[in-house]
């Protein structure tokens, strides 16, 4: 068992949460250009079975595209009203986005903090 | 790759640039909403539009949004019987210009509301920041 997985794994999480409040600036920032069609990172689970590299036993294997990158798609067409511009952002959705990355960070980081605490008190003795 | 927070931060700022050039550019209809031509016949104050564009920069690693042009409303102008006015033609009839104050002010309202829209996202960047130091200063 590693010991320290715990931080690994919540720091990859806050990054994937940090790409994803880009990708939400992006959108709100986009609000009102014409044409522009609202984007979404792909979720966490599907970004790290693709971050964690697949055992390569053929030569002719390969690793599917994107290997590890969390990548922005388009939003689901159906979700979301598309203006006459063509636009189809909507602002209550992305700080609905927004709130969920907010908690989801503060609690990692409330996670690391804690273990960081635990690990401190351990080697102080 | 740049940071993402840091991208988020540009977006964002990238967003209150345009909303405010478009501020500006209501400003200016609404202030020219009376402004006649000089000499008689001549075409008064033409309603200016703004339109953006969403660019991606390669520095920020982000989409950013631009100001895409500005051009000019082309509905007819109206007129209206003021003989003695400058720009009054041969028959006292004189060009407004093609500012509607309705649509002013509702375009206002909208670029003020995506204005906060991405202040509010600013702030919540720096909430997420200073979480991430937080947690070096407790340890």
């Amino acid at each position: 068992m590693q010991p320290l997985q715990l931080f690994d794994l919540a720091f990859r999480q806050n990054e994937w949460l940090a790409q994803r409040q880009s990708v939400i600036s992006q959108n709100v920032a986009n609000a009102n250009t014409p044409g522009y069609k609202a984007r979404d990172v792909e979720r966490f689970e599907d970004a790290m079975r693709k971050a964690v590299p697949m055992a390569v036993t053929n030569p002719d294997h390969f690793s599917p595209a994107g290997d590890g990158l969390v990548q922005a798609r388009d939003n689901d067409p159906n979700q979301a009203e598309v203006l006459v511009s063509g636009n189809d952002v909507s602002l209550e959705q992305e700080f609905l986005k927004s709130g969920e990355v907010m908690r989801g960070y503060s609690m990692n980081t409330q996670i690391m903090r804690t273990f960081s605490g635990m690990l401190r008190s351990v080697t102080k003795g | 790759m740049s940071d993402p927070l840091i991208a988020s931060t540009r977006s964002a700022a990238s967003g209150l640039f345009a909303q405010s050039s478009r501020m500006r550019v209501v400003s200016e209809n609404i202030a020219n909403a009376s402004t006649t031509g000089k000499t008689p016949g001549a075409d008064p104050y033409q309603r200016k539009t703004i339109s953006f564009q969403s660019v991606m920069d390669e520095n920020a690693g982000a989409d950013l949004v631009q100001v895409d042009k500005i051009s000019h409303d082309e509905t007819p102008f109206e007129t209206q019987y003021m003989p003695g006015n400058a720009a009054a033609d041969s028959n006292g009839m004189v060009k407004m210009p093609n500012v509607n104050m309705l649509v002013e002010l509702a375009d206002m309202r909208e670029a003020s509301r995506s204005y906060t829209a991405n202040t509010q996202v600013i702030k919540q960047v720096r909430e997420l920041v200073s979480m991430t130091i937080d947690l070096m200063r407790s340890t």
